[in-house]
């Protein structure tokens, strides 16, 4: 479903992904993982057309995210991204931001689009907070208002980039039980996360990058117990001793 | 000094006259430079290869020349090129040159200041560019300018009396006829039509107060 070959990316001179190759299957749970500037947000962030790829085929759903002929809006409607500061629309109330797109792009009516938008916030557990602003809510609020605006969306893959690393610490495990919930009920998930009790539970595949490159790509089991990098050793002695 | 003179009700009633060109110019040149300045603000925010550059140039230019430069050029200078403005006109279109590259400025600021993720979720969420800014971006950023605009319009408002210079018939022009005809009037005119900038600038710059509590 989502198929990177031989993809390179450069900002400039700086070579920030390096021979990508990676397939995601789907329903598959992947968790990418690696040190920070590693290029685990850029790799995200192509999969949706957030960045361009300098070469190599990247495709999703056999659709060549980087080509012209390629209605990128179309792609993204299949495509749900969550944000390591949510980014909620600040001028519209919680139910605003997760119509919004339903509206203007699938051309839902205002109820038809507010059921689905209720159903979700039901979902993540805040339907009450409909009305509120985003600044009314705490971050894990925020952060689960964010997913449900991706679901409304009824995509068929969701990228998650650092979700929890904005939130305080007792706001983690509120967000982690909704994707948790996600990923049991089958959705293809790409998620970049430092929570590695999150990828030894739901995730089908680790991939460790470093500068650029996927350095390992294994079981989250085999992945822990077993890492064969000794970069992936290091980092993992580094986030597990913390 | 005997004042009492100045206060008669033609002396006021040509002022008012004056008064009512001033404002009635400011209010025409502060529509259209809304509608070219948002648009030409938008364009240059939008980073469109060739066109954002030539816009980034023209706006420079005009930003960097005096107003009264420009009233000057659309009055005595582009007759010679075979457009012949009214007074009234010259006036609209100079006001309408220079506020608009002062506006454009102040919207492509206000939609730089919103965070490059607003622009990203709403893409992400498969809107178009055209949608997100529409829905998202603008919306947010034209909360944010509220105070400079109302400020730059204070400030159209005020440069208006610079077209004294190509005598349009606005406040300043009918004060210094008034003055003109009896000299010793120059200091209650001047308090009267002080009096009048003040009072409706000064009630802008409540209203622009009012605006920004309700969306802080
Ligand atoms: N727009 C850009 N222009 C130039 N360099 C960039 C740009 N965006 C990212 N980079 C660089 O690319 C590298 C990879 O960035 P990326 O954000 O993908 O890393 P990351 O693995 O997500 O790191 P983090 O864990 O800190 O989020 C970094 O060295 C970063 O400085
Ligand atoms: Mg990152």
């Amino acid at each position: 479903m989502i198929a990177f070959e031989q993809v390179n990316k450069f900002y400039g001179d700086f070579h920030v992904l390096k021979d990508i190759n990676l397939t995601i299957q789907d329903g598959e749970v992947v968790v990418v993982i690696g040190p920070s500037g590693s290029g685990k947000s850029t790799l995200l962030r192509c999969i949706n057309g957030l960045e361009t790829t300098s070469d190599g085929v990247l495709k999703v759903k056999n659709i060549q995210v980087n080509e012209k002929k390629t209605d990128i809006n179309k792609l993204r409607r299949n495509i749900g991204m969550v944000f390591q500061h949510f980014n909620l629309y600040p001028h519209k109330t919680v139910l605003e931001n997760i119509t919004l797109a339903p509206i203007n792009v699938l051309k839902q009516s205002a109820e038809e689009a507010k059921k689905t938008a209720m159903y979700y916030l039901e979902k993540v557990g805040i339907p009450d907070k409909a009305s509120s602003f985003p600044s009314q809510l705490s971050g894990g609020q925020q952060q689960r208002v964010a997913i449900a605006r991706g679901l409304a969306m009824k995509p068929e893959i969701m990228l998650f980039d650092e979700p929890t690393s904005a939130l305080d610490p007792e706001m983690v495990g509120e967000v982690l039980d909704v994707m948790k919930a996600l990923a049991k009920e089958g959705m293809t998930m790409v998620v970049v996360t430092h929570e590695m009790g999150f990828a030894k539970e739901v995730g089908d595949r680790i991939v460790f990058m470093d500068q650029g490159r996927i350095l390992e790509e294994e079981m989250p089991v085999e992945f822990f117990e077993n890492p064969k990098e000794e970069r992936a050793k290091v980092f993992l002695s580094r986030i597990l001793n913390h | 000094m005997d004042f009492s003179g100045a206060f008669t009700s033609d002396n006021l009633l040509f002022l008012l006259e004056g008064f009512y060109v001033t404002l009635k110019v400011a209010f025409i040149s502060i529509v259209f430079s809304f509608i070219i300045g948002g648009l030409v603000g938008t364009l240059r925010f939008a980073k469109i290869p060739l066109l954002s550059k030539v816009l980034a140039v023209i706006v420079e230019l005009v930003r960097n020349l005096p107003l009264l430069l420009i009233i000057l050029f659309t009055y005595f200078a582009l007759p010679e090129l075979g457009i012949n403005l009214s007074i009234t006109v010259s006036a609209i279109v100079a006001l309408t040159i220079f506020e608009s590259a002062m506006l454009a400025e102040i919207v492509r600021g206000g939609l730089n200041s919103i965070p490059k993720g607003q622009m990203e979720a709403a893409r992400s969420s498969g809107l178009s560019y055209v949608q997100a800014l529409r829905l998202i971006i603008l919306p947010q950023a034209l909360r944010r300018m509220v105070p400079n605009l109302v400020s730059q319009f204070i400030s159209l408002l005020k440069d208006t009396s610079l077209a004294v210079v190509i005598a349009l018939p606005e406040l300043l022009h009918n004060a210094k006829i008034i003055q003109a005809q009896h000299p010793s009037y120059v200091i209650p005119i001047f308090l009267i039509i002080s009096l009048m900038y003040f009072v409706v600038n000064y009630a802008l710059s409540l209203v622009a107060k009012r605006l920004e509590l309700k969306h802080a």
